[in-house]
């Protein structure tokens, strides 16, 4: 028996095998002909579609929540897209027309989502796909009138590879990326939903191979290799072997050091509470950069003191209960918004609160010290707490050493406040995160002022390199190996380290494992990253020698274009 | 009451834009509708975010507003300031 190729579109850059099991749902929209008008009671059908459009929708507000906690608020969003066009004015037009005609619900439906569907069909790209979101919307309703069984993807056995024709938004919500090792469908790109919430889960996905998946046959063993593209259907001894071995890296949990001894520390960056436990689980050893804008959007006024101390204390206790040893370090960040992470009640600007405006701790320590100080209560407090022994405190985009001295004098004062109070209370570590142009250049002197600097290399390169992030057109500037930055890291790490500082990284390059062996040469005490990328960089720490990576990280410094860089890893 | 404007936004009446659009259209008295003014397809409800996508208008493409009811002139004012907005400054605009 030879193994069989298929070729498609990798999805995610992960390798699973299990067995295949097909997922075909029951087609709803094969209707039997509709009655005669004169024998349909137009009113009970009015009901019954009312009825299947209400169920739908608690079908799909369910489906956004439990999306939104497993996979996030990106994924979630198409739930609500399809909440809009459930109840559409178009579509509510279209079924109340047809109703009238005399047609049953079920046909009323068909023919008011008929239009809509075709029109997109006929465009190009996302639009195209839009026609996929109107067909899963138009047989949710189909489904609930006619009483069909849903077909449960949510209970398939551990080990399972689904293979379907694609899977829809309602589809997906379902899976559990426990138990799935692999989805691999005959349709779609790598923009279809099926794909994007593949990869948040890291489930290895291949789409678009087109109907020669028909011939795999459920209970075949399957490799899905989302990195090259390929499903590969009863593969033979050493494509199995070499599958296994690409799957997941497995889990560090202890702490890690490079072969020669030197300990990094690895820890998980966070943007809610909830993503605590699962950063425990990829072995993160703590929280270098807790993200705390999440508790001030999407709400009409800020947070108040004991809520955030819930939030902040919740974080230290999932990671106090799953690890052992010494209190884990959790470095919370001080509120950082400005003009592109907008937040209703504090009125920002885009030009006065953007990329170069007043953001971050500008805003604290002006407009919105209010917040600091409240914010700084809360840490304070849980600082004195068990679970909060290993709390530290960041600032965000500090640029001069005016502004650290500010922040740090207020520390005092919420300190004093909380003494006289006779609320209990500790100072935490206090540092700095680096990324601004001038903060590399201050670093011995906020090093001397703080425990530790924390390298954001995403608003760094933007910084050094003048390029706006969220431009496309600069997309060439934004590599955080660009000889400019490279240099800035380097020297935040010797300045920091001559002022008596511990210095970390907690920007993306942080969780890319390719660039693991340089972060240590360049002398790196702390890598914090999605928690995804935990175990391969933990792998690589421990692979590494130090002299290599010094070695390594002197020849990147010499190199003076981003090609000479790259040439050197 | 009628307004014939330039879109902005690059991806045209789709995305976000067009959640904004639709929204803030609901969010009005008045009546309005909209079509593409080089489009052979009948003008849809602005406040359906399903006709409004399917018009498959583009950054660049000329649009025709038309209004009815009391605060027509407002909601015009409104949906012509989101028209007028690149995306990327959308999540900054204070809307009605």
């Amino acid at each position: 028996m030879t193994e069989r190729r298929y070729e498609g579109i990798g999805a995610t850059p992960t390798v699973g095998i299990g067995t295949a099991t097909w997922y075909r749902p029951t087609d709803v929209t094969d209707l039997d002909e509709p009655p005669a008008a004169e024998d349909v009671d137009a009113a009970a059908e009015r009901e019954r579609f009312d009825e299947a459009q209400a169920d739908a929708r608690a079908e799909l507000e369910a489906e956004r929540e439990s999306t939104r906690e497993r996979v996030g608020d990106d994924e979630a969003a198409v739930f609500d897209a399809h909440l809009k066009f459930l109840e559409d004015p178009q579509i509510e037009s279209g079924v109340e027309a047809a109703l009238d005609d005399g047609l049953p619900a079920p046909h009323a439906v068909m023919e008011a989502f008929e239009g809509p569907i075709e029109q997109f069909e006929g465009m190009d790209g996302m639009m195209a796909e839009r026609a996929d979101d109107l067909r899963d919307i138009r047989d949710r309703l189909l489904r609930l009138l006619t009483g069909t069984e849903r077909t449960d993807l949510g209970s398939l056995p551990d080990g399972s590879v689904v293979l379907a024709e694609m899977l829809t938004p309602s589809d997906t919500a379902q899976l559990d990326p426990e138990a799935i090792t692999g989805i691999a469908t005959s349709k779609g790109g790598r923009t279809a939903h099926a794909a994007i919430i593949a990869r948040s889960l890291g489930i290895p996905a291949v789409v678009g191979i087109g109907d020669e998946l028909d011939a795999i046959e459920d209970g075949q063993q399957v490799v899905v290799d989302g990195e090259a593209g390929v499903v590969i259907a009863e593969p033979d001894e050493e494509t199995r072997q070499r599958a296994a071995e690409s799957t997941q890296t497995p889990v560090v949990e202890e702490s890690v050091a490079t072969a020669d001894g030197r300990e990094i520390e690895v820890a998980a960056n966070l943007g809610t509470p909830v993503e605590a436990e699962p950063a425990v689980d990829r072995g993160a050893d703590g929280v270098g950069l807790f993200r705390t804008e999440f508790l001030f959007q999407d709400r009409s006024a800020a947070p108040d003191e004991d809520e955030q101390y819930d939030a902040y204390h919740e974080v230290c206790e999932t990671f106090a209960a799953g690890l052992t040893g010494e209190e884990p370090r959790i470095v919370v960040r001080t509120l950082d918004v400005g003009g592109d992470k907008p937040i209703d009640y504090l009125d920002l600007d885009p030009e006065e609160n953007g990329f170069l405006g007043a953001r971050g701790i500008r805003l604290s320590l002006e407009e919105h010290a209010d917040l600091f100080e409240t914010q700084l209560r809360a840490l304070l407090r849980v600082a004195a707490t068990d679970a909060g022994a290993g709390l530290a405190v960041m600032f965000p985009l500090v640029s001069t050493v005016e502004e650290l001295e500010a922040a740090l004098e207020q520390v005092e004062q919420v300190a004093d406040d909380l003494e006289s109070e006779g609320v209990e209370y500790a100072i935490p570590e206090l540092g700095v995160m680096v990324e601004t142009p001038a903060s590399t250049y201050l670093a011995d002197a906020f090093a001397e002022r703080v425990d530790f600097l924390s390298i954001g290399t995403n608003d760094l390169t933007q910084y050094i390199q003048s390029a706006q992030r969220d431009l496309d057109r600069m997309t060439d500037y934004q590599d955080p190996l660009a000889p400019a930055v490279v240099r800035a890291i380097d020297r935040t790490v010797t300045a920091g380290h001559a002022g008596g500082a511990w210095v970390g990284m907690c920007g993306e390059m942080a969780g890319d494992p390719e660039l693991t062996e340089l972060l240590v040469g360049l002398g790196l005490d702390e890598l914090s990253m999605s928690a995804v990328t935990i175990p391969d960089v933990k792998t690589a720490i421990q692979e590494v020698d130090t002299e290599a990576a010094d070695a390594l990280a002197e020849s990147v410094l010499a190199a003076d274009t981003l090609a000479e860089v790259q040439d050197c890893l | 009451m009628e307004r014939t404007l330039t879109v902005v936004p690059d991806d045209g009446l789709h995305a976000r834009p067009a959640a904004t659009f639709v929204e803030t259209a609901g969010s009005f008295d008045a009546e309005v509708t909209v079509e593409a003014v080089d489009g052979n397809r009948p003008a849809v409800s602005a406040d359906s975010m399903l006709g409004v996508t399917g018009l498959g208008v583009r950054g660049g493409d000329d649009v025709r507003l038309v209004a009815e009811g009391p605060d027509a002139e407002a909601a015009l004012d409104a949906l012509e300031a989101i028209l007028s907005t690149p995306e990327d400054e959308l999540d900054d605009m204070e809307l009605p």
